[in-house]
């Protein structure tokens, strides 16, 4: 982790100190709703349909254990006694009282947290690969980067205004965990062939009204030139965006709109202005490097009776097959804890539950943890011979589910349930197939198949890069589900295509089940859902859906 | 027949007019059968802007014995989340609560109106 320094706390604490400020004069009537609501919006605090919600930061996905037990505490006492991490990879509490919010900012900063630029038209909470520094196929740890743009991007005087929110996802792993070609700008960290790492830069790619898949606008950046590119991009686009029309006024509409080399040769001509001088020096980035605590790992600690607890234990075994994914050291793996128990809501966490995971991250894991844009948390460096007692805690605290890339590891927005701007309900959409896909053995049989449910066409339930996406939409007052096939937000990024009329509520599950069943009958050797789809086309999945239509 | 729903200032609960001041049921709301009665409400709910946050008027139907919104997000509105059954309104049950449960209805409600630039 990350370790702030005094510079940074000073900050906190002045922001929560001027917040509290802030409230007393809207409680009193000095300021007027029009005046208060971008206040609070820069410290995250939205209003939903039945209370304030809090959307807190959490840096590229990275917690400790204090952390964690600091969220606990805001849920218990200033909440009902759970958050719900989402697709950003923050954490939002859905039923926050106005005159705490200030009180819960100082919380947060005590633990080095806070709910800055979590709304608003400016650079948002980075998006990292969640095993970052923890998985066996990456270059090197991407969030040195990741910090480093935090602190860049702060209160950023040139960058708080934009035309529209902004984006960026950072990854060091050829297999993308972090969507990142559907982000404003997607930084994916490569070895040039003089051994020097840089990124290839994508940028435009974005969901909402009008998906895109972003274009490479640079295929290698040198790494310590990346700063001053990412100036030139931002500042083309706050020049050029659109800040007419709201539904125009992301990047992705602009490198659309311009054709990604046009919109390519802005930026050359604006990153050559900048020169070197808007690099970060190469002191800087040591010094964020060294203020990470590193995990002390052992050299290939012995795995104990891991492989005679597998053999003998069958749930044990399917936790293993479905959650632990390849540590970079032998002895180690990485864990993946699900928030998608069946019949919960995805990426809800009780504060109980908040605890458990901070204390098996102190007991057994370096002390890290990290949230991931699909709504669960990882335990990114376990040693082998502690994974049972880890797995045990973990499902006594119903925080086992083994369906990782299962079909029920479904992301869902708060959808009409919580969300001001909600067309339909995601949560019981995405509990509904769930518990009809419970069975294990089936939904292993099917295999990879990633559901993602949005109640509106904002997309933050990434349904256009779901393998199965469902979007809520609103027909003369009731809720209606349109479905798309197709989608993906790894490295394969796709976004997903319609796939007939939109559904009833009560139509769902089974079109689902529908889709899934022709899968089944139409999949050749080793084939996931997306490969065979690719292959067939989407006709079998519509004649399936469909049918009783004809 | 309307209702005049908003959020209250200090927590963000969802409350309705009753005679110049704001409840938490839906059950206690005025409920407005001439559309001038209900727009002077509205007018008098938006000169206490330090109660209640953006009062607007939503439209009810006859469910069970009871007013219930016509649109399904004012419904949710007035029980709370459907995923919680024990947080919000609807903690209290009864046969208000049911009767929200069970109404049909059509039609979005006014209160979606700009939203978008909340988010
Ligand atoms: S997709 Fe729509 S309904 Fe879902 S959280 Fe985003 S704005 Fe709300």
């Amino acid at each position: 982790m990350y370790r702030y320094d005094a510079v940074d706390r000073a900050v906190l604490a002045d922001r929560a100190a001027e917040f509290r400020d802030q409230v007393r004069r809207r409680l009193s009537g000095e300021l007027t709703e029009d005046q208060f609501k971008p206040l609070r919006l820069m410290n995250g605090l939205y209003l939903q349909l039945h209370a304030y919600m809090l959307r807190v930061a959490v840096p590229y996905g990275s917690l400790d254990p204090r952390q964690m037990r600091a969220l606990a505490d805001i849920a218990r006492r200033f909440d009902r006694g759970y958050g719900h991490f989402t697709t950003r990879t923050n954490i939002q509490f859905n039923w926050i009282r106005l005159a705490d919010a200030p009180e819960i900012l100082d919380v947060l900063a005590e633990a080095d947290l806070h709910a800055i630029q979590t709304s608003g038209n400016c650079i948002r909470n980075v998006t990292a690969d969640p095993y970052a520094g923890a998985a066996a196929d990456e270059l090197e740890d991407p969030r040195v980067w990741c910090e480093a743009i935090r602190q860049w991007s702060s209160l950023h005087p040139e960058f708080s205004f934009l035309p529209r929110k902004f984006k960026i996802a950072v990854t060091a792993s050829p297999h993308d965990r972090t969507a990142a070609k559907v982000h404003d700008i997607g930084l994916l960290l490569r070895r040039g062939r003089d051994g020097a790492t840089g990124f290839e830069v994508i940028v435009g790619g974005g969901m909402g009204r009008t998906p895109h898949v972003g274009p490479t606008l640079k295929a290698f950046l040198p790494s310590e030139r990346l700063f001053s590119y990412l100036e030139a991009v931002l500042r083309v686009y706050n020049r050029h965006g659109r800040r007419d029309n709201i539904y125009k006024a992301r990047i992705k509409i602009l490198v659309a709109a311009l054709g990604a080399e046009a919109f390519g040769r802005e930026v050359e001509a604006e990153w050559e202005k900048i020169g070197v001088a808007g690099d970060l020096p190469g002191s800087e980035i040591v010094r964020i490097r060294d203020a990470f605590t590193r995990p002390e790992l052992a050299d290939s600690p012995a795995p104990g009776d891991f492989e005679a607890r597998r053999a003998a234990e069958p749930a044990f075994a399917r936790f293993v097959r479905n959650n632990l994914k390849a540590h970079k050291l032998s002895g180690y793996t990485i864990v993946d804890v699900s928030l998608k128990g069946v019949g919960e809501t995805p990426g809800d966490i009780s504060a109980d539950q908040m605890d458990v995971v901070a204390d098996l991250a102190e007991r057994f894991g370096q002390g890290e943890i990290r949230s991931t844009h699909e709504q669960n948390l990882v335990l990114p460096h376990i040693r082998l011979a502690d994974v049972h007692t880890v797995w045990k805690a973990l499902d006594a605290a119903r925080l086992a589910t083994p369906n990782i890339n299962l079909i029920s590891d479904i992301i869902a927005c708060p959808g009409l349930d919580y969300c001001a701007l909600a067309n339909a309900r995601a949560i019981c959409v995405a509990q509904d197939i769930a518990r009809r896909f419970e069975a294990p053995d089936r939904a292993e049989a099917i295999g990879e198949l990633k559901i993602k449910i949005s109640g509106c066409i904002n997309a933050c339930g990434h349904h256009h890069v779901g393998h199965i996406g469902i979007l809520g939409v609103d027909k003369k007052g009731e809720e209606f589900y349109q479905l798309t096939l197709g989608g993906s937000g790894a490295e394969d990024a796709s976004v997903g295509k319609m796939l007939g009329p939109a559904l009833p509520i009560d139509r769902v599950t089974d079109a689902v089940e529908a889709i899934v069943d022709a899968y089944l009958q139409q999949r050749q050797d080793g084939e996931r859902f997306l490969d065979t789809l690719r292959r067939t086309g989407d006709a079998p999945f519509r004649e399936a859906v469909y049918a009783d239509a004809h | 027949m309307k209702a005049l729903t908003a959020n209250r200032l200090s927590d963000g609960e969802v409350v309705f007019w009753k005679s110049g001041a704001w409840v938490e049921r839906l059950t206690d709301a005025e409920v407005f059968v001439a559309e001038d009665s209900a727009v002077t409400a509205e007018t008098s709910a938006r000169a206490q802007p330090t109660l209640a946050i953006d009062p607007y008027l939503i439209d009810l139907v006859e469910t069970e014995g009871f007013w219930t919104p016509v649109s399904y997000r004012e419904r949710i509105r007035a029980l709370g989340p459907s995923n919680h059954e024990r947080h919000g309104k609807q903690a209290d049950g009864g046969d208000a609560v049911e009767a929200l449960r069970h109404a049909h209805g059509a039609a979005r409600s006014s209160g979606r109106v700009n939203l978008i630039r909340r988010k």
